[in-house]
């Protein structure tokens, strides 16, 4: 009675709900198909160097003109001081920020959430340990700690997914923790372990996909975060090697010609990432609050 | 009864809408006349509470009300600006709402909540608000009340922090006071002084009350008007002598039946020295909370442990099934130890021991459907084939009265007296020799309480099951059971035969607990017995126990060496023990 007309069903929600996964989705899209969209090799340089975009009145007619009359593609975004098409490396460059972003978040939410179950069923020295060094990790900043793994593991890649796993781990560690140890109090694990099930199975029947929630709603978010640290990394240069096309150091090269009055080379970028933390941010803002606690 | 003149408050063609499809309240007339205590009742969503905020012109979140009066004096409530209203609210217009605790400011004093409301209700200020608070707790029956008045919420009990809100509510001298579910979470002892304090002071001040409720007791034993609400509309409106408790529920409280105490041989379980104590977290105190428990059950015997929050029941019932490891004491499951049991062993005792728990929500998973929660048990004790497994289920839901279609459902969606069956067939799929029921009916609506037990009934009849059955409410358990044992701060006070405890209770606290439940009956009530057998205050803390007999701060009859003497459980008969040395004293007292 207590918590009736109490609603979980917002009507903006629903509104919002909308855009952050169209935004995510459009995103996906481009990393999945960035190949057959963009009309420029992302690492070759043309000709035309520094070349603003077109104004926007023109675009229609231009587009025109490349489907019917089979003109050569305009850069749509320009190109920067080497002579790369800006559009067709912000696309691509969708691809390198998604597949870094996402794949260190599956290996911190593996690790995360392992290790989180298991520090929430047993307390022993392991895992104050664990929870120590989690802590410790967690009381640097992240950029900083991102920015020294890199350099020091080398700028590929794989150390970049490493180091941010190695970052995020502890927030689905603790996530995953807080849950178990809670759930751990609750009645059904009790029935349970009167039912005679072993330790085992109330762990994996009950424990972990009663936990689990919390952390995938966390993953959306995450993944946000993810990308503006794969962007930032690369923006001081501890990311991605050039010519690689990536947002955040499209937006660094781009960041020299902007004195010059060359507007077009980080300002597309720097658009991409804001809609796309946005759109991820905005997705775990409603799995929180559709399903969080 | 038909003047106008001494209505305070009615309700005319009031209605509320929910946003969602919750219950609406609709074309409600209703009056409440000066000094009169009305009970509204009726189930769970009927609007009950809807109503009583609507009468305040309050709604909660996503409800409207959408038409009628609410005539208070000669003005409508529901035409009136929300300042208007504040003035109203408070002054002439009371509330108590459920959680006490949450409904006071955690960082005031409670004496200076009740005087700034006395204040700004145009009483006096300063000192002499300070008094009227402190008035106010006396009134209510709160001891040392200039004590009282400069503590915290966090410093009182839930029945005090409830008593606190009555005082609060009641030092403006309201003209009415609306009660919502004012009980709920109280012992029955200390529900039974509330109640009392709420109805004297009625009665003194002329203050009329709405005491919303769903038990027919508090609805017998309190009110002068019953008024039933279903689906959000008036149903009844009659007198409490008139008003049929039958209507919400089928009275099957029928006296303790065969006493076929079939005690022979060994006990099926047995628990000796039991003790079990929980370490405070930063200090080196501890909880005492069983205190050398002994007890015995036989093979198809069904005991009764009963004892108010704080007494160590649960603790008891978790420790037999392992759940908890005890600090000392053995229990024996049919000859077995189970305080040695580990591993496999453990696990194949436990199939024939199980339990069901107080809140039903709680045990099952929320992901599961409750078809894969009946199936565990099968497949974890390889009980039937698989192949039969959906029989069995069946079977079992079929014993407890459930619906098969229930199967498919997840917890959140079934009722809780429903949930509260299909966790007794859960427990019985293991084929179990003995259960226990922690508090199985004190989450449930006063229906389904009934229900429950006479399932448990059945079940001793027809499985020759042994259970005890943890309660805090003594006598509504008694039918159910054939012995009883009475705890009390983590010790046994008293065991015997059902029928002995109630018809000559030896230990004053049982007789307190007999005294404190509520018949549902208009003919005997409580408020007109002139002797209450009555216990004063509430328990005290585990942490810091009194030396001699634990209820001697509390009782009546305590007397000198009641404060200082260790009291020793004793043989009243063969069949019969309770731990009070002024037993046989009190006895003879009473009989001159």
């Amino acid at each position: 009675m207590s918590d009736q007309g109490y609603q979980t069903e917002g009507t903006g929600l629903g509104v919002l709900a909308w855009i952050g996964v169209s935004i995510v989705s459009f995103a996906v899209f481009l990393a999945m198909f960035s190949p057959w969209i963009i009309p420029y090799d992302p690492t070759q340089a043309t000709e035309n160097v520094s070349m603003p975009p077109p104004p926007l009145s023109a675009w229609p007619s231009l587009f025109w003109q490349t489907i019917v009359d089979g003109a050569p593609v305009p850069h749509w975004f320009g190109t920067d001081a080497s002579g790369l098409d800006v559009f067709s490396r912000t696309i691509e460059a969708t691809r390198t920020d998604l597949i870094i972003a996402l794949s260190a978040n599956i290996v911190s939410i593996i690790i995360g959430v392992s290790l989180g179950v298991i520090s929430g069923y047993y307390k022993n020295l392991w895992t104050e340990t664990l929870l120590r060094t989690s802590d410790l990790l967690q009381s640097f900043p992240v950029f900083i700690t991102a920015m020294i793994l890199v350099a020091l593991a080398g700028r590929s890649w794989v150390n970049i997914v490493l180091a941010m796993s190695l970052l995020y781990a502890p927030i689905y560690l603790r996530l995953t923790r807080s849950e178990v140890l809670a759930l751990r109090e609750r009645g059904f694990i009790e029935s349970a372990r009167s039912l005679g099930k072993t330790e085992f199975a109330i762990a994996r029947q009950h424990i972990f996909p009663n936990a689990i929630g919390s952390s995938l709603i966390q993953f959306s978010v995450t993944i946000g975060f993810a990308i503006l640290l794969t962007a930032g990394l690369s923006f001081v240069g501890a990311g991605v090697r050039p010519p690689t096309p990536e947002w955040g150091s499209m937006i660094a090269t781009g960041a020299t010609q902007l004195v010059l009055g060359d507007w077009w080379p980080s300002l597309f970028p720097g658009i991409a990432i804001s809609v796309t933390v946005f759109g991820f941010a905005i997705c775990g803002h409603v799995l929180e609050k559709r399903y969080g606690r | 009864m038909a003047d106008s003149q001494n209505t305070v408050l009615s309700a005319h063609g009031l209605s509320v809408e929910y946003a969602d499809d919750s219950p609406t309240l609709a074309d409600i007339n209703i009056d409440l006349k000066a000094g009169e205590i009305v009970g509204l009742t009726g189930g769970s969503g009927s609007g009950k509470s809807t109503l009583a905020y609507a009468l305040l012109a309050l709604t909660r979140h996503s409800a409207r009300i959408t038409g009628g009066r609410v005539e208070f004096g000669n003005r409508d409530l529901l035409a009136l600006s929300d300042i208007e209203l504040e003035q109203i609210r408070g002054r002439d217009i009371a509330l108590i709402v459920q959680n006490p605790r949450s409904a006071l400011h955690p960082m005031y004093q409670v004496g200076q909540q009740i005087s700034r409301v006395y204040q700004t209700h145009g009483g006096s200020r300063g000192a002499m608000a300070q008094q009227r608070a402190i008035e106010m707790l006396r009134l209510v029956g709160i001891n040392d009340p200039e004590r009282r008045a400069d503590a915290f919420v966090h410093e009182l009990s839930g029945g005090m922090a409830q008593r606190v809100l009555i005082a609060l509510a009641l030092s403006t001298n309201p003209k009415i006071l609306i009660a919502d579910e004012p009980t709920s979470g109280l012992d029955v002892t200390v529900q039974a002084q509330f109640l009392d304090t709420m109805w004297e002071t009625s009665r003194k001040t002329g203050t009329a009350m709405m005491l919303v409720t769903q038990e027919p007791g508090i609805l017998a034993n309190y009110c002068d008007r019953v008024i039933e609400l279903d689906a959000g509309r008036v149903i009844k409106d009659v007198s409490a002598s008139e008003f049929v408790y039958g209507s919400i529920l089928q009275s099957t409280d029928s006296p303790v039946s065969d006493q076929n105490a079939c005690q022979v041989g060994e006990p099926l379980v047995m628990v000796e020295g039991l003790r079990k104590t929980f370490p405070l977290r930063g200090t080196k105190k501890v909880v005492q909370a069983v205190d050398d428990v002994s007890l015995s059950l036989f093979k198809g015997e069904s005991v009764g442990l009963v004892g108010e929050s704080g007494s160590g029941k649960s603790t008891v019932g978790r420790c037999l099934l392992k759940l908890l490891e005890s600090d000392a004491g053995k229990i024996t499951f049919d000859g077995q130890d189970l305080t040695d049991a580990t591993g496999e062993s453990l696990r194949q005792l436990r199939r024939r021991i199980q339990i069901v728990q107080q809140d039903p929500y709680d045990s099952f998973d929320p992901r599961w459907t409750i078809e894969q929660s009946l199936r565990d048990p099968i497949e974890i004790h390889n009980i039937v084939p698989i192949a039969d497994a959906k029989t069995a289920i069946e079977d079992s839901l079929n014993r407890v009265s459930v619906e098969l279609s229930t199967l498919a459902r997840r917890p959140k969606d079934v009722s809780a007296g429903v949930l509260q069956r299909i966790a007794i067939a859960r427990a019985l799929l293991t084929k179990p020799d003995f259960l226990v029921l922690d508090e199985p009916t004190s989450m449930l609506a006063p229906q389904g309480r009934h229900i429950i037990l006479d399932v448990l009934k059945q079940l001793r009849t027809d499985l020759d099951l042994s259970y005890l059955l943890i309660s805090h409410d003594l006598t509504s358990v008694a039918s159910a059971c054939d012995r009883v044992v009475v705890m009390y701060l983590g010790q046994v006070v008293e065991v015997g035969p059902t029928s002995d405890i109630f018809s000559k209770p030896a230990h004053p606290y049982t007789k307190a607990l007999i005294g404190a439940h509520l018949e549902e009956s208009p003919q005997t009530r409580r408020v007109d017995k002139s002797d209450r057998l009555d216990l004063e205050g509430e328990i005290p803390s585990p942490i810091d126990l009194p030396v001699g007999c634990y209820l001697a701060t509390r009782c009546l009859q305590a007397k000198g060496a009641c404060h200082t003497e260790r009291q020793e459980l004793e043989k009243l008969n063969s069949h019969h023990d309770v731990r009070c040395m002024r037993a046989s004293e009190i006895e003879l007292d009473e009989a001159s």
